[in-house]
């Protein structure tokens, strides 16, 4: 949006801004949805099943119910017919009929309080017919295998794109290189569990405060699958204490509870166990991705074949989604590649859904991207960094698969951080021989700020109300899910209004009074909500300078605003009047109304999903990274350890560093966790690892001080130049440790994550075929 | 259910109440004293966002029984701000990044508190030895070492 010629002392654009609720936090008053009670509230737990897939023959609750203080004893005969789901409609709320993986929600019990929901939970008996199981992606595909879906083949999408003559491309390429990698399933690990309280008013509408990074596409399924008219369901969103992904319209927990508070009088909360969210979540989808890339002799990429095959697990969710990022996204990355042949399948197991994470789909990409051009600089004798910088897209070029690239810093994003780590003198020092030997690599990353893929409307709305104070607030359908949204939102209009950022509120979504939004989802309240909020002020704006033009008689471009205040330029210095007086003056007139203004921002994108080509500019922005890594492996006990990473962001412009280097910092933590400590650990399904002693994500202790850099590379698209942040600097982390350790003691691990089993294996193997061509030489 | 009378002294106050044997420290703060700045993250004592302070010893609040705290001094969160002015840690994790999310910050601070009681000038590899106990998906650390870095400085006095 261009930016009209106004003053703002006040503007903290650029600024580091604490959280607007900051305080409300560190103070431990910020009400989370577990924090909440409301009187005669009653407690749900839910029975989940213990085999991967079974018929269900029987179920005996006549104990549970027994127990005093138990309200009610439901099961999946009790649910709706009808099926919820993403885009397949897969599964009821409870499981009817079949369970099809370990976890599954079967038995759901309402008591007085969490411990005698808990006690009925162990009386209650459930007769299981077990039935083959399925747990292999390959195995699933094979032609003879049960089916997790009857008639599905276990395919549950799909993905095939072919652009430009790849064959004859990789018969020009001077070097062409393939080999396969393997990605493994990360928990979005949020440190608030999921929590919903929901409750009926007299009314018969159905109210849902819940931890949310989706208000909206919840008040969706919700009334869908509870099979109740959208307008009659309330979805609130509650402080929401971290979700990566994990709390959008796949998880459970709100689903099951709302429709609890359909079937008791009173209100029913339902708090996640640790346990319960390990079991109950949508983890990111493992993945198998081979690649063949040629490229010319100066290490230009001109061709790629990809072939990907993804776990989805028992039901579809968005892993779909993920995968056709996977299969895709990181393609339009190089400006020159222009012959690609795709192929992504999604195969349904009988393993724990798994859904969005963070990055969606990028990182396992990246991984296995940028690990293949570190082999093949490494061939053909150039600098990795050198390679990637010849292939890195620029401003103004248009993808192999249509995506118009308004910015991009990803050229910066490797000089910043090539300088950052020290690159070059890192790269050249001589190699560790000891016990520890230290190693360095990249990787890089790109992500979307705004994704156009529901429904041809990519948008978001802001509503900006003035009170008769002349405070602001701001109401939007996006979500604060702890990333600062809403901070980022008070920013816009306070810059506009030239007014501290202490006289803007931003509510939390309530799907009853806040305009309708997709939500926090695909990097989009930056660039989308925040040029919506621009609009919006720039509205309530144009119309307190109407009005006070008229009050004071003053033309209006002799008027400007600060600190509140409408004031005369020149001419006549003591001319002015509070937007207090201008809000009340909006009322009380003849046709008056309260200062009210709605705007919305859609941006100019084409929904490609929709068309057979799946070709076309997706987003209004695209976000960069780039990430370094040093690491030491120590060759005894096979432990990785980062010794330093620098990380650079290329954001457009950060409205906010301390947001900016706190998500970088945070995306690129997780990032490290997936490629070296974090693992789903399933055997035969079951998942073996479902608490934080166990499922070890990063502490403080094991990762070094983040180096994060800024790269502003201005969208035109973008409000004052940003584009989305929160997740491109998850996405080149394993890649650049992978690199890293290669680096390091010449193995290459290409399956993750990197755990000291496998470096001592690579080790070993490594020795032995030196061993070898000693021997035979 | 065995039942047991504690008076505990919460954040200054003496509270004295009849709670079941088996209540667990943080479900007595949050539920019966209302104190629901203690977070509950993962109620095995890993997460740490259930820290508090027993005569100023950091614990984690959902491995203890509420039975233990009898007469001790408990101080939560909301303990730590006097007459609405923000304790200098509170003031350090708002200015310097040490928070997004904030559902585990509670227990942060609480720890953080602690290890400054102990340690007024730790360095940086002390400072994440101390937060060991706890975790946090949002920061990568880097915004919670800058706030502990700044509010021991505030706390020496410079």
């Amino acid at each position: 949006m261009n930016k009209p010629e106004i003053s703002n002392a006040f503007t903290t654009v650029g600024r580091e801004t604490p959280q607007i609720n900051a305080i409300e936090k560190v103070l431990g008053k910020a009400v989370y949805s577990a924090d909440m009670k409301m009187a005669g509230m009653l407690h749900a737990k839910v029975l989940r099943s213990p085999h991967a897939h079974a018929r269900i023959v029987g179920v005996h609750t006549e104990e549970a119910r027994a127990l005093p203080g138990v309200h009610a004893v439901l099961t999946g005969d009790d649910t709706p017919t009808r099926m919820t789901g993403i885009h397949h409609k897969q599964h009821r709320i409870l499981a009817a009929g079949k369970v099809r993986f370990i976890g599954e929600e079967v038995v759901a019990v309402v008591a007085e309080d969490e411990e005698t929901a808990r006690d009925a939970i162990d009386l209650i008996r459930v007769d299981y017919e077990p039935l083959p199981e399925v747990f292999d992606t390959g195995e699933a595909l094979r032609a003879g295998t049960i089916e997790v879906h009857d008639g599905s083949g276990n395919l549950a999408c799909e993905y095939n794109v072919v652009r430009g003559d790849v064959d004859a491309a990789f018969a020009q390429a001077a070097l062409v290189h393939e080999d396969s990698y393997e990605t493994h399933s990360q928990y979005a690990g949020y440190m608030e569990p999921m929590a919903t309280l929901a409750w009926r008013t007299s009314d018969g509408r159905l109210h849902i405060l819940t931890s949310t990074q989706t208000a909206f596409l919840q008040r969706m399924r919700i009334a869908d699958a509870v099979e109740m008219p959208v307008s009659k369901v309330r979805v609130i969103q509650a402080t929401v204490g971290g979700g990566f992904g994990g709390k959008t319209a796949e998880e459970c927990n709100s689903l099951i509870c709302a429709w609890l508070a359909t079937r008791v009088d009173r209100p029913v909360k339902f708090v996640n166990s640790r346990l319960d969210d390990f079991q109950g979540c949508r983890s990111s989808p493992p993945e198998k991705i081979w690649i063949k890339m040629g490229v010319d002799k100066d290490g230009i990429i001109i061709a790629k074949e990809v072939k990907i095959v993804a776990d989805c697990g028992a039901y579809e969710g968005l892993a779909g989604h993920v995968l056709q990022v996977s299969t895709v996204r990181s393609d339009n990355m190089h400006r020159y590649l222009k012959n690609v042949r795709l192929n992504g399948k999604l195969a349904y197991t009988n393993n724990p859904p798994h859904g969005a994470l963070r990055g969606f789909g990028g990182p396992q990409a990246a991984f296995a991207l940028n690990s293949h051009i570190a082999v093949m600089a490494e061939k053909l004798g150039l600098d990795v960094v050198e390679m990637l910088k010849r292939n890195a897209i620029k401003s103004g070029d248009t993808s192999v698969h249509g995506f118009q690239i308004g910015s991009s810093g990803l050229s910066e994003c490797l000089d910043q951080v090539s300088d950052g780590i020290g690159w070059d003198s890192k790269k050249t020092r001589p190699k560790d021989i000891g016990v520890k030997r230290r190693g360095i690599g990249f990787g890089t990353a790109i992500h979307v700020s705004g994704n156009r893929e529901m429904g041809n409307w990519d948008g978001s709305t802001v509503i900006a109300k003035m009170a008769p104070d002349g405070r602001v607030t701001l109401m939007t359908g996006e979500c604060d899910m702890g990333q600062g949204a809403f901070t980022m939102l008070a920013q816009c209009c306070a810059h506009e209004l030239n007014i501290p950022l202490s006289q803007v509120t931003v509510l939390p979504t309530d799907t009853d009074m806040s305009p309708y939004g997709h939500g926090s989802i695909a990097s989009r309240v930056t660039i989308l909500a925040g040029n919506a909020a621009i609009k919006a002020a720039r509205e309530v704006r144009e119309r307190l300078l109407t009005l006070a033009s008229e009050k004071l008689g003053v033309p209006k471009e002799d008027l400007d605003m600060a600190n509140g205040e409408v004031f005369a330029k020149s001419p006549a210095p003591n001319q002015k009047i509070p937007f207090g007086d201008l809000a009340r003056l909006h009322i009380y007139r003849a046709g008056g109304e309260a200062l009210q203004v709605t705007a919305t921002y859609d941006p100019p994108t084409f929904l490609a999903m929709a068309t057979p080509e799946q070709y076309g500019n997706v987003a209004p922005g695209y976000s960069f990274a780039a990430q370094a890594a040093e690491v030491e492996v120590d060759t005894e006990t096979g432990q990785v350890r980062v010794l330093e990473t620098f990380v650079s962001d290329d954001c457009g412009k950060a409205l906010n560093p301390l947001a900016v280097h706190g998500q970088t910092c945070g995306a690129a933590v997780m990032g490290i966790g997936w490629a070296l400590y974090e693992q789903m650990r399933y055997e035969d399904g079951r998942l073996l690892n479902g608490n934080f002693a166990d499922y070890t994500m990063p502490t403080a202790d094991s990762v070094p001080y983040i180096q994060s850099g800024i790269v502003e590379s201005m969208e035109p698209n973008g409000p004052y130049g940003a584009k989305g942040a929160s997740e491109t600097a998850i996405v080149p982390g394993a890649a650049a440790i992978a690199n890293a350790v290669y680096d390091a003691i010449g193995v290459r691990i290409k399956t993750l994550p990197i755990t000291p089993e496998k470096i001592l294996a690579g080790l070993r193997a490594k020795q032995a075929a030196q061993d070898a061509s000693g021997a035979s030489r | 259910m065995s039942k047991k009378t504690i008076e505990v002294v919460v954040n200054g106050r003496t509270h004295r109440a009849e709670v079941p044997a088996r209540r667990m420290l943080s479900d007595f703060l949050r539920d019966d004293l209302f104190l629901t700045g203690t977070k509950r993250g993962c109620e095995t004592g890993v997460c740490g966002c259930c820290s508090v302070l027993i005569d100023g010893e950091v614990i984690k609040s959902c491995l203890s029984l509420a039975v233990h705290a009898d007469g001790h001094e408990v101080t939560t969160i909301e303990g730590l701000a006097v007459d609405g002015v923000l304790h200098p840690v509170q003031e350090a994790f708002v200015n310097h990044g040490g928070l997004q999310c904030g559902y585990c910050t509670p227990g942060f601070i609480m720890t953080t508190v602690a290890m400054l009681n102990d340690n007024p000038n730790p360095t940086e590899d002390e400072i994440r030895h101390g937060l060991n106990g706890n975790l946090c998906r949002c920061t990568g650390y880097v915004g919670i070492v800058e706030s502990i870095k700044a509010a021991a400085e505030k706390l020496r006095g410079n």
